[in-house]
Parts: C-alpha cells; structure tokens; sequence
C-alpha cells in the first residue's frame, strides 16, 4: 500500500525571511506518497497541534514529516501530537529548516531547505512504528557488601518501603577497612543491629554471588551459602563492596618492611589499637605520619590522618610530625580539620620529593627536605604511621565480570556517568556505593547512598518499567552467532538464545538496552537493525539529495 | 494522600535543584521549580567546555542536557523571575507564597523567532533572548531598556510578534502554593576579587578572575585577552583568593581544578605560553583527575605560596610580589596576565531566606546542616538542603547531592511501592 505522508512546514511566524515557503511546498507536493502538504506559523502552539491532529485523522495520514526548529525543541510535543492522533510516535521525521539552515546562512536558502524536506520524506518512508510496553518489576533490593555503605543503603531502603537483602561473604558485618575510622559520631554498632532487628532486611553472611541474568526489574541472582544455591528474584542491585587498604612503599627505604616494623613502623588501624590499648607509660614521644607522597588521590588518607594525628596529640600528647606534599582540603569539614590539628600543635613537614626513611639504632628516622625551611629536617620518631591507600577488594573484579560493568584505571568500579547519574553504573539496575567506586571520604559516601535510594526508588516503586519494544532488534535468520554485539554491548543487554531453526542467535533484552546503537554499528553480518538509524533509512536521505 | 503532599517546592534552579526536581518528578511528585532569574542552569550553565586533545572531564557539555530534559519534564512547571515571599505549615503540608515579575513575554507562546529583537529601536535592545543559547528559549522584555517606560508609545515588537506572545499589561503576580516539602538549592555566589585590593582585580585590565576567562571562553570561542592583539606570553594563577582565609575556612573544591584544566587549554592552544600556578595545597584528588594532571604538570611552573601584592608597571606589565618560601625573601615575577582563581562563596541573600524558611545558618555563612556533616537536612523537618548552598561542591558533586536530597523528600512524604511481578 502507498504511503499517505502529510508534510506541515511552519514559518515560525516569519522568522525564516530567506526561505521562499511557497516555492518549498509546491517541491514537497510533487514528491511521490505526499498526500498534502500544509503551510503553518504556529505549529507548536496549542492551536496549531490542535489543527494537526484533525488534520492527520482527516486525511488519514499514516507518517508525518515536520520542516521547522531544531528536533531538540519540540519534537516531543510533535511525537505526543501523533499519538494523539492514533499514530505511532516514531512515524515522524523532521527536518531542521531554522537553527540548521535558516539561521545558519545570509541570504537565500530555499535550496537548502528544499534538500533537508526531501532527505526526512525519503526517510519517512521507511520507518517503522516503535510500541511501548510496561514490564512489571521486583521491588527486592540486593545489597552486595557488609561495611559502612552496605548497611546504611539498606536501612535507608527499608525506609521507603523496600525489601532489601544484605548479602556479605565475610561472618560478620563491619569488618572491612576503614570501619574502624571516626565517623564523626555516626555509631556502626548501633546501625549494625538495627539492620539485623529490620524486619524488612534478609542479612545473609557468608554469601556469595555465583551468577546473575536478567534485566533491571527482572533480575535472577544464584546465592551460595554453606554449600547451597538459591536462585532469587530483584529488581535492583547496589554493590557497596568497599576497598582494602595496603601501607604504600612509597619512600625506597621501606622495602625491608620486617625490620621497619620492628621499628615502630604501624598502620593506621594499628595506631587506632594502640591509642586505645596502650599505657600512658608506654606512650610513644615522638610519632611521625606520611601522607600524599605515593598519591596523588588521597582524599581518605588525609581524613584519617588528621584525625589520628589529633587524636595522639590530645591522648598521649606526644610530639608529632607530618610528613607530606600537600593537603588533599576538598572535602567537607577538611579544612577546618587541617586548622584544628596545626592549632594543636601538630607539625607539617611540606616536602616536594619523598622523604628518606631508615632504622638507626633501632629507630626509624625519616629526612626530608622541607620547602619552607629550605633545608632538610630529620626526625627520629618512636612510631611512624606509614601512608595508606585504599585499593579495589578482591572480589571486585569477579563480582564486575559477573555483572558486566567496568573496572577504572585503579581497579574500582567504573560509574556510567559521574557527571549525571552519579551512582549508575553501565548496567540498567545495578548501582555502586562509596568505597568500592574509588577513593571516598565519608561526606561523598554519605551522599552515595542517598542518591542510590533515590535512584532505586525511582526504577522500582512505580511497580512497573515502560520500554520501547525491540528498537533495536537482531534478525535471527542473518546471525552467524559470532558474538561480536554480545562482546562490545556496554549494558550486558545482549545474550545468546537458541531459536526456532536450532540455531544460537543474539538477542537484545529492551529492557537493558540503553539504544547507544554500538552494537548495530559494529555487527558484521548486518543482522542488527536500529530503528530510525537503519541502513535504508540512511540510504534513502543520501539519495534523496544524491 | 492529600494531593499537596506529593508536591514539592525547590528553590534554585541551578544544576542541583534541577537534578532533585528530576529525580522528584520521575518518582512521581509534582514539582514547582523556583527560578529567580530569567533563565535556569545557575553557574553550571555559564562555563565553557575546557578539552584539549582529550576531555578535560569539567562537565560544562552535560549540564545543557539536564536543563533541557527539566523544561520538558511534565510534572516540572518552571517559574521564572521568581522568588519566595512567605512560609508557613508542618512538613507535609507547607503553604507557600512566591511572587513572579512579569516577563512580558508569555512563555507558552514565544517561539524564539528574534522577530521582536530585530525591530525593538533600542540600543540595547530591550527585548531579547537573555542568552544566545538560553534555557528556556524565551525572549524576556527589559522594563528599563524598553521605550514604553520613558513614555513613548512604542509597540513595535508587539505588533510584529507572529504568535501575539508579547503582553505589556502583565503586572507582578503573587500566588499561593500548598507543598509537602522544600528543597532549598540557591547555589553560591563567586568571591568578589574587589575585596582583595592588593591584587588591582578592577583597576588592572591584565587581572582577571577565573569566572571572567571562563565567561569569556564560552562567549568567544577563542581565547580573547584584554588588551588587544597581543597574545599573553606570560600567565599567572594565583590559587585561593576568597578560599582557605580568615573570612574563608574553607577549601572550594574547584579551583585547583578549573585553573589546571585552563591553564592546559592555554598551554594547547598556545604552546609557547609559560603558565605560573601559585599555590597552597594542591588540590589534585578525584577519581579521573590524575591522568588530567599527569598529562600536563610538567608544562605548568608551580610555586608554592600565594602573593599578596601586584602592581601595574608603566608598561602594563603586572609585577607579582611573592615570598619565595625556600629562600625565605621577598621575590618579584613579571607578567602579561594574572588570573585570580576566586572560590565559592555564600550568597549574601541566604539570611533573607534564611529569616523565611526559619533556617539556621552555619558560621561560615553557608546554610547549616543537621545532625551531621554530608547530609541534606536543616533544624527545620521538611526543608532539605542541595547543592552549594550548602557547602562549596564541584558539578558532579553538586548533581549528587541534588539527587541525595531528593531521596530524603521520598522517606518524608512516602513513596507507594507498586506490588510488581
């Protein structure tokens, strides 16, 4: 059957003076399937979308094709006007005529205008209607982890009404590194049980993830614990799997590490065990810190230090010395912080190169040229608390092959877009939280789990996701099965499925697939097709103006 | 549930109002986004892209898509030059007032056509877009500029306006609104670099602060100095100026940032620039910040210590006086331009808010937190706290904090879970 394709040009109230309207129409009149074509001024005014839609029904327009302002404008309201009308919403191509060719040129552009038509009715043709469907989902929440962020998500997931599962593979919960770090008055032991009193938190300890498939809303997740799997239903995961951390060489002179430590040579949380352990008799004079020399990322470790340096000042009073090139300030309360800690009397050392740490009779001394001196200080310290970066845990890179999200340079996970969707990750459904994404401090922790509740909510407690259905789809009787699309799909939206002729052909889930249109772009046997991007519709506006 | 209840007020429409009221809005509550200008986007909007051969990771290209998705949003309704005037009620149920000044361009129907713009006779022109690529693209008429107010009959641009969008009768209107919850996200104002007199910012055309070259990139395109043709061959930053003082116990989280990002786009579009950062602390954390820095510090002199002085010579150089640290003396370093990297600053129009909302405020002058650190919520329940107005915040931070405050709105009024599959 012909097309009936109605084309609506509109003016914009004679705000394109160098376009010929007249001359535009009767071009567009002549091209084959047109069925009318009409001049407007007012197109996107509630009067003029009012007139299209008795126009579409009216004539029984089945594609329309809009010359006006950029799509970016008002082509949504345009892609309601046609649904309002009975049409499917992708049956629309529009050709900018203002911002692109109008507004971009002195003097007359009618042949300009007239080629950027003829493309979107070239176009028109070809398109196919792209129907929505609404998918049920699980409100179960999977929790990945069980420190500071892991537990704190779920709380705040109850909250809302969410039943979260907390799965955690060590026996017990807030074990991991930095739980012992001050958290400006926030008590883990408390949150600890209250999770474990919520009736609406599962906590499973000695849990780990053996596989998980499925799409956002739909996911199905194998759990085993003590030998046994279960597979369960979520509509959602967060990983809050949290770091490690590991003292960094750093200043050469720390290879012999074992004689170091002999020397008095301690990490933070050992410092934090012998501040509230050790005698006063046994209280060291002198304790020395390093911090930001090995990296230059160390937002973490200047929180801990300057509070432990505090802390050894006010309860042991000991002298104490920083070791560092700069204060990492950019976090909230740091700088104040900072001031309090000089304030009391702890020194810092600025030094552009590492300093040089060795034992001498038994104790560690560390030298360094330090800039505002202009000359090198030594110090001979009864302890040294070595510089500690966190690092991605183990697991991290086995949970991130299983979900299909990415690793950064450092090894942490990889957010799909820190700008926007701070929490997301490539994934649709499956959310990162503090530690695990990088080098953290508590305040952006903080704000880590409240956006996840707001993302989690968002995706979950209408019940329900609206997707575009197969916009993107693979024709099962031109896949060779080589796993090209399945291998670069940023969104795991793509899996392998046996079809009716016996075959294995790929096939995109719409529901994880974010339409980025990679996968069309790279599938060697042509067999993946983008609606509105396919090859044809491509083809048809290079010849419409060829 | 009372239909007010599932309706919110934010106030600012900078990057983080925006992202709490698209993430209050998809999860289903009515929005009404407060915008005291004519335009939203706060300062986010205002930045230019800053890549050389590689992404710089500033955001400016990311922010234009969340304005636009917040305009189209159905259940945002933007109000424009608008402010709040009264504040009443129990969380949940808050009665609000806020006055709207007239624009005299009824948004609904203006089209941006610029066919009012090219007849208006003024100069400037007293209708017009407020910026080439303005969010909403809405003409807005300047009552000052335009002739009507001396007097004259002109009707130009209402005559010519093809949609009748133009309404010289508008008056200032005043409404009630009925809001389960407040999101205050009022941003920050930029340090004025007047109140550090030493460094002439205002009386030496070379001295400009970071805003201004960033302004100044975004409009032009191209590096464009005062001072004519000639190219700067030598640049100064100088770091913390309104940061880490006596008025300013605070780090701004940006600054380091945005001077190292403009100093590269200088160095890569003029290789022969020699670009000086003087400096306190050098802010270098965050995640993909170091392979930005280990790509360029070695092609940027970094000096330790902030100069306090700088003096215009009779050639128009600016001499910067500086305490060279090591040395322990006095050292003077010649340039063609100093940028002066200005902080963040709370606005001076916080405590009218503040006396509104009944918000405390914290002694930095930001608005104050409660119970702790990194959180959104103020004394007063119901009222939650986005962006930096806050606390200094860079744009990723400040769209996650944004997001964060939506999620306290959602434990406050409820959101019905759906039974799913």
């Amino acid at each position: 059957m012909e097309a009936r394709i109605g084309v609506l040009i509109c003016d914009c109230g004679q705000g394109m003076q160098n376009i010929d309207f007249g001359a535009l129409a009767r071009q567009a009149a002549d091209l084959p399937g047109v069925t009318s074509v009409n001049l407007s001024s007012d197109l996107c005014l509630d009067e003029g979308t009012k007139k299209m839609v008795s126009l579409i029904k009216d004539e029984n327009l089945d594609r329309v094709v809009i010359a006006a302002c950029s799509p970016d404008m008002k082509e949504h309201i345009f892609r309601d006007m046609l649904e309002k009308a009975g049409l499917n919403g992708n049956l629309l191509s529009m050709a900018n005529i203002r911002e692109q060719c109008s507004w971009a040129h002195d003097g007359e552009v009618t042949d300009k205008a007239a080629d950027l038509l003829r493309m979107a009715i070239g176009r028109v043709r070809l398109l196919r209607p792209v129907e929505h469907r609404e998918f049920p989902v699980s409100t179960e929440v999977l929790v990945v982890g069980g420190g500071f962020s892991a537990i704190s998500t779920a709380l705040r997931l109850s909250g809302v009404g969410l039943r979260t599962t907390v799965l955690e593979s060590e026996p017990v919960l807030g074990e991991g590194a930095g739980e012992k770090e001050d958290l400006h008055g926030l008590d883990r032991g408390s949150m600890i049980a209250a999770a474990e009193r919520d009736g609406n938190i599962d906590i499973l300890t000695c849990a780990r993830i053996a596989s998980v498939e499925g799409a956002p809303g739909d996911f199905t997740v194998t759990m085993r614990t003590d030998g046994t799997e279960t597979a369960r239903k979520f509509g959602a995961i967060v990983l809050a799997t949290g770091f490690r951390t590991e003292l960094t060489p750093g200043p050469d002179a720390l290879i012999d590490a074992r004689e170091l430590c002999s020397a008095g040579v301690v990490s933070q949380e050992q410092l934090l065990g012998m501040l509230s352990n050790l005698g006063l008799e046994a209280r060291p004079a002198i304790v020395g810190f390093l911090l930001d020399l090995a990296d230059e990322n160390s937002r973490f470790t200047t929180l801990a230090t300057l509070n432990n340096a505090l802390a050894v000042k006010s309860r042991w009073g000991s002298e104490v010395y920083v070791f560092c090139k700069d204060v990492k300030v950019d976090s909230e309360g740091t700088e104040r912080l900072y001031r309090e800690t000089r304030e009391c009397g702890v020194v810092f050392l600025k030094c552009d190169s590492a300093p040089e740490v060795t034992v001498d009779n038994g104790k560690v001394r560390v030298e360094a040229r330090d800039v505002f001196l202009g000359d090198d200080a030594a110090i001979t310290c009864d302890l040294l608390v070595a510089e500690e970066l966190p690092f991605p845990v183990q697991e991290t890179e086995v949970l991130g092959s299983m979900f299909g999200v990415r690793l950064d340079s450092g090894g942490f996970y990889q957010d799909e877009n820190v700008h926007l969707y701070p929490v997301d990750s490539e994934r649709k459904g499956v959310f990162f939280v503090g530690g695990c994404r990088g080098n953290w401090d508590i305040v952006r922790v903080l704000t880590d789990v409240s956006s996840v509740v707001t993302s989690v909510c968002g995706l979950l407690c209408p019940g329900s996701i609206q997707v575009d259905v197969e916009k993107v789809r693979v024709d099962p009787q031109k896949c060779v099965a080589c796993l090209t699309c399945i291998r670069v799909c940023p969104h795991s939206a793509i899996q392998l499925v046996r079809v009716d002729s016996g075959r294995d052909a790929a096939v995109i889930s719409d529901l994880a697939c974010d339409a980025c249109g990679v996968c069309a772009a790279i599938c060697p046997a042509k067999a993946i097709e983008f609606e509105g991007y396919r090859d044809d519709e491509i083809l048809a506006q290079i010849e419409a103006v060829g | 549930m009372k239909a007010e209840s599932r309706s919110v007020l934010v106030i600012g429409a900078g990057i983080s109002g925006i992202s709490s009221a698209l993430e209050l809005a998809s999860a289903g509550f009515g929005v009404h986004l407060l915008e005291r200008d004519a335009v939203i986007g706060g300062h986010a909007a205002s930045f230019p892209c800053k890549a050389t051969n590689i992404c710089a990771e500033c955001s400016a290209c990311v922010v234009s898509d969340k304005l636009r998705e917040a305009v189209q949003h159905p259940r945002i309704r933007l109000l424009t030059g608008s402010t709040l005037k009264e504040f009443r009620g129990e969380p949940g149920d808050f009665r609000v007032r806020i006055a709207q000044e007239p624009r005299y361009v009824d948004g609904e129907r203006c089209i941006a056509c610029g066919l009012c713009t090219d007849i208006c006779p003024t100069d400037p022109k007293a209708i017009c877009l407020p910026q080439a690529d303005a969010v909403p693209l809405i003409h807005v008429l300047d009552e000052k500029l335009c002739l009507r107010s001396k007097g004259k009959e002109c009707e130009l641009c209402r005559d010519i306006c093809p949609t009748k969008a133009i309404e010289f009768n508008r008056k200032r209107r005043e409404e009630e609104l009925s809001v389960g919850a407040v999101v205050v996200a009022t941003g920050f104002e930029v340090f004025d670099a007047k109140k550090k007199g030493s460094l002439g910012y205002g009386r030496y055309p070379g001295v400009l602060t970071g805003l201004d070259l960033e302004h100044l990139l975004r409009r032009e395109g191209v590096l464009r100095f005062p001072g004519g043709d000639k190219e700067p061959a030598r640049i100064a930053f100088i770091q913390c100026v309104g940061s880490r003082d006596e008025g300013h116990p605070y780090c701004s989280h940006v600054c380091c940032k945005y001077a190292m990002k403009l100093a590269a786009l200088i160095r890569h579009r003029s290789p022969d620039t020699l670009v000086t950062i003087f400096y306190i602390d050098l802010q270098t954390a965050g995640k993909g910040f170091a392979r930005f820095f280990d790509e360029y510090k070695s092609d940027i002199r970094f000096v330790r210590g902030v100069p306090v002085e700088i003096m215009q010579a009779a050639s128009g150089e600016l001499e910067v006086k500086f305490e060279d640290i090591s040395q322990g003396r006095v050292r003077r370093d010649t340039f063609d331009l100093v940028v002066l990297s200005v902080g963040i600053s709370p606005r001076t129009d916080s405590w009218d808010l503040a006396r509104i909302l009944g918000l405390d405020m914290a002694d930095d002058g930001f608005f104050d937190t409660a119970p702790s650190i990194g959180s959104n919520d103020t004394s007063v329940s119901g009222i939650f706290l986005a962006g930096t107005c806050q606390g200094p915040k860079d744009i990723p931070d400040s769209v996650a904090h944004g997001a964060a405050a939506a999620s306290r709105v959602m434990e406050l009024l409820g959101v019905p879970v759906q039974a799913g599959g």
